[in-house]
């Protein structure tokens, strides 16, 4: 068990060498430079020149990368070289990061909630009704696009609904939800969280259905069930504690990946809803070609999915004895 | 094992799941509920046989100001986070707003846009018109308290020309002071053009007369800033900036809030009035919070334009119009076939219908534009006979033109990325089809590669494409020598006319300033002539204010501007 951390752990550094030098020489060989962004159509030449040698932009990829890695082991993930100039890398991401791991962790809540009933409901009750029904939820929950959810949820929350029932002689409105909207971000509990979670828990909640429904279906038509119930346990019995139990092991696995990406945020989401958060600083820095911000965020992320998945590896022994013993 | 425990079994769970997913259902209702109830005070959403809103009626505006304990406060919608606070990084209009608010400079713009004295109360120009001796106002403080002398400009100067402070804009705007360039290539360690001649009188000196001297001190790169809160706090000193503005930096939350203070020891004539300004960057609608009563003036895009500028809607009376000293223009590379033949860029020019393009597409935002010089600019003239479109002419022109029969097929590069380019493209794109015949196909690229080939305009392999140029300055230099002078960096077209490189040269040391403006008019008419571009938007903005706030004004350029504005309840 040490052993297999402690290989898994080694091999981290080199896939980050990897990582890092293939970021870093897309980011230099690719079109355009973060001093010609910042500069745009009003470019002075000799500004342009000036800027790209006091950065070290004329040096050669070798030397420019060693630069980065030697700052980088002292901590030092450079600044912003465009969009917020002088800020230091690893305080901008400091302040995104907490923002996007509350949204994604509020989705993967409202994705478990939901997606694991909906799914256990699914599979107990297959090809019936409820079964069609949640199959339909789960297609739409997967295909409907972000960008179609965006305006269409920002619209509907945006204005005032007004609503007449004629028969009651009664006149109700809803909304406008601006708080929802137009509001300030204010972490966990701003009333701004609940859109952007919404629509990022769409497709969990699709995955989570989905794997659970299968799940079920599997496992019911196990040996060890038609054993239990042949021995006289109680449905509920069979169900809770032989069923669903092994059903949920990969929904442990789909999980442990999404801690992964817990630090990851969704370029089209937060941009959409001004969430300040990793997914917002990693598209004005693409697009600006802020080289140090787009490394620093790469490495981070795929830091994230390495240890995640050391994790679920090392969860599957806590659910299945047979894996910790192998 | 029954059939009918099996059942039951199932039934039980079954229950408990519908329960749960009711509870969620129900607690998401009740808590929209709560919400709703909470955000409309005064407002009954269940009351009884009130009137149905007449459909397409929108909320009455409100014209009160909301209470704020007796101060004075405007609320403004920021577009995006300034990328700095720091005058000697600022080369972006965006930024450019707070920055003025805060610090100030030598000469400021006042609101028509004329170089007016700031710190320095007036200035000598020497007979050579290279050296200027500004005198300082002996009563300038920075927030702090301390006063400013001509050494703080001097250590301003100095910094911005430090290659170490890495600024975007110190040839633009400084360049032309003597010895800026040395130090910005570190071959001085001192910038020999500025010289404290004692505590309140600085002495700058430039490389040769340029007229348009005084309007590049306006801008932001040339403001002071105090020594000691650069030197103490290191890159972060913005966080905390000790400015000589109307206006002190209260707080700054990226991307949700920046609060500005009245600084209560404002130098200038015109004191500010607002106790507080408060910009608000977090994301959503701003349109919805101006009409919610929310904030205090709004910018208007294309999608709410028809609405505010119908005469019937209560939101037209709030309307107002802000220039913009820009011009969009469509550029064509005349080193590139078919370009090299101006026929053949003449008669582009007739067969695109840009008055359709500015009512349809763009909702009348901009104004159709014929000159170079954008309306406001000085020297800016009406057009006597602007560019018409005849489609007629545009094909005898072609026909004229050594490319006819044999045009070759081209390639419109724009700023842009998804499905479908700009709409303006494609519309014009297709007048160009149907009247001309040309085969014309649109590229789109992203800005950082678009800027990277046409910044080096005699190697840019784009045929054609869309650019926009918004004033550096108020000069009409800025337009006509940068954008067509022989050999410049923003020469997009690659235009090259001796006769018109003589008229800017004489123009840019012409002391007499109708002279002048007279030269860049022949120079203009020239250029329009050998249609290098042809000019499509001026640019305006359009602002929504609430009618208790005056004095707000919508200026081109970065200036001051928050000073004049007041709440009146």
């Amino acid at each position: 068990m040490g052993a297999f951390v402690i290989r898994r752990l080694v091999w981290l550094p080199v896939l980050l060498f990897f990582i890092s030098v293939i970021t870093f020489a897309l980011g230099l060989y690719g079109p355009g430079d973060p001093v010609q962004v910042l500069l745009g159509v009003h470019a002075n030449p000799e500004t342009v020149e000036r800027l790209r040698r006091e950065y070290g932009f004329d040096q050669p990829f070798y030397v420019q990368y060693l630069n980065y890695v030697a700052n980088a082991l002292q901590g030092n993930f450079g600044y912003s070289l465009v969009k917020y100039r002088d800020q230091p890398v690893g305080k901008l991401i400091a302040d995104a990061l907490p923002v996007t791991i509350q949204l994604n962790l509020v989705a993967i809540f409202l994705g478990l909630g939901i997606g694991v009933p909906l799914g256990l409901l699914a599979g107990l009750q297959r090809d019936t009704w409820i079964d069609l029904l949640v199959r339909g939820l789960v297609v739409a929950g997967i295909s409907l696009p972000i960008i179609f959810l965006n305006p269409v949820l920002t619209f509907l929350f945006s204005r005032r609904h007004d609503f007449v029932l004629a028969a009651a002689q009664m006149k109700f409105s809803v909304g406008p939800f601006l708080p929802m909207v137009a509001g300030h971000w204010d972490g966990l509990f701003s009333a701004k969280i609940i859109l952007p979670a919404f629509i990022e828990s769409l497709g969990i909640i699709a995955l989570m259905t989905r794997q659970m429904r299968a799940g079920m279906i599997e496992v019911l038509s196990e040996d060890y069930i038609r054993t239990a119930r042949a021995k006289g346990l109680r449905e509920r019995v069979v169900v809770v504690r032989h069923a669903m139990r092994n059903a949920l092991i990969p929904i442990a696995t789909i999980l442990g990946l999404m801690l992964g990406g817990l630090v990851a945020g969704s370029f089209l989401v937060e941009n959409w809803f001004g969430v300040p958060g990793v997914g917002a600083l990693a598209y004005d820095a693409l697009f600006s070609r802020d080289y140090y911000i787009t490394m620093a965020l790469v490495l981070l992320i795929a830091i994230a999915y390495v240890l995640s998945n050391l994790l679920v590896d090392l969860t599957y022994g806590l659910l299945d004895p047979r894996i910790r013993k192998a | 094992m029954s059939n009918s425990e099996s059942t039951n079994g199932n039934r039980w769970l079954i229950g408990i799941i519908v329960i749960l997913l009711v509870a969620l259902c129900g607690a998401v209702c009740v808590g929209g509920g709560v919400l709703y109830v909470l955000m409309q005070p005064g407002a009954n959403p269940f009351a009884q046989g009130a009137t149905p809103v007449a459909p397409g009626k929108q909320p009455v505006p409100t014209t009160r100001p909301p209470a704020t304990g007796g101060k004075a406060i405007l609320r403004l919608p920021g577009t995006s986070d300034p990328r700095t606070l720091d005058p000697a990084q600022v080369n972006d209009t965006n930024a450019g707003q707070f920055v003025a608010e805060i610090f100030s400079g030598l000469v400021t713009l006042d609101q028509n846009i004329k170089v007016v004295p700031d710190i320095a109360e007036k200035w000598d120009v020497s007979d050579d018109r290279k050296t200027y001796t500004f005198y300082l106002r002996k009563e300038v403080k920075f927030h702090d308290g301390r006063p400013v002398t001509a050494q703080d400009f001097k250590y301003s100067i100095e910094r911005v020309a430090n290659p170490a402070t890495l600024s975007p804009t110190a040839e633009n705007y400084l360049g032309d002071i003597v010895g800026i360039k040395d130090k910005l290539n570190r071959r001085a360690a001192e910038v020999s053009g500025v010289q404290v001649i004692d505590d309140y009188t600085l002495k700058i000196t430039i490389d040769a007369p340029k007229s348009y001297f005084l309007a590049k001190l306006t801008f932001p790169t040339a403001y002071v800033v105090d020594k000691n809160n650069v030197e103490r706090d290191g890159r972060n000193w913005t966080d905390k900036p000790n400015g000589t503005g109307p206006f002190k930096l209260q707080e700054y939350v990226r991307s949700q809030r920046m609060i500005l203070a009245k600084n209560e020891n404002y130098y200038g004539d015109v004191k500010p009035k607002l106790d507080q300004v408060q910009f608000i960057f977090a994301g959503g609608s701003f349109m919805t919070m101006y009409e919610n009563g929310d904030l205090e003036s709004v910018y208007v895009t294309i999608v709410d334009i028809d609405r505010a500028s119908d005469p019937n809607s209560p939101l037209n009376k709030e309307l107002f119009l802000g220039p913009s000293l820009a011009t969009g223009f469509i550029v064509f590379n005349t080193l590139k076939p078919p370009f090299d033949d101006p026929k053949v860029r003449l008669a582009f020019a007739y067969a695109m219908d840009r008055q359709k393009v500015i009512d349809v597409v763009y909702h009348k935002m901009p104004m159709l534009a014929n000159t170079i010089l954008p309306p406001g600019m000085p020297g800016y003239v009406e057009p006597a006979n602007p560019l018409a479109y005849d489609p007629a002419k545009a094909k005898q022109l072609l026909a004229e033109s050594k490319y006819a029969g044999k045009l070759p097929d081209i390639t419109w590069t724009t700023i842009g990325a998804g499905g479908s380019a700009a709409q303006d493209v494609q519309v014009l794109v297709g007048m160009l089809q149907s009247n001309l015949g040309a085969r014309v196909s649109i590229q789109q690229t992203d800005d950082a590669s678009f800027f990277n080939t046409i910044d080096d305009p005699t190697r840019n392999p784009y045929q054609m494409f869309d650019v926009g140029w918004s004033a550096d300055y108020v000069d009409p230099q800025n337009f006509l020598d940068i954008l067509f002078r022989t050999g410049s960096t923003q020469n997009w077209a690659n235009y090259s006319n001796p006769q018109m490189d003589k008229l800017v040269d004489q123009a840019a040391v012409e002391k007499d300033t109708a002279t002048r403006f007279k030269l860049y008019q022949q120079a203009e008419q020239m250029i329009l002539a050998d249609v290098p571009v042809i000019p499509l938007t001026h640019s305006r903005e359009y602002w929504l204010t609430k009618p208790y706030v005056q004095g707000m004004v919508y200026p081109p350029m970065i200036i001051p501007r928050l000073k004049y504005v007041s709440i009146e309840r």
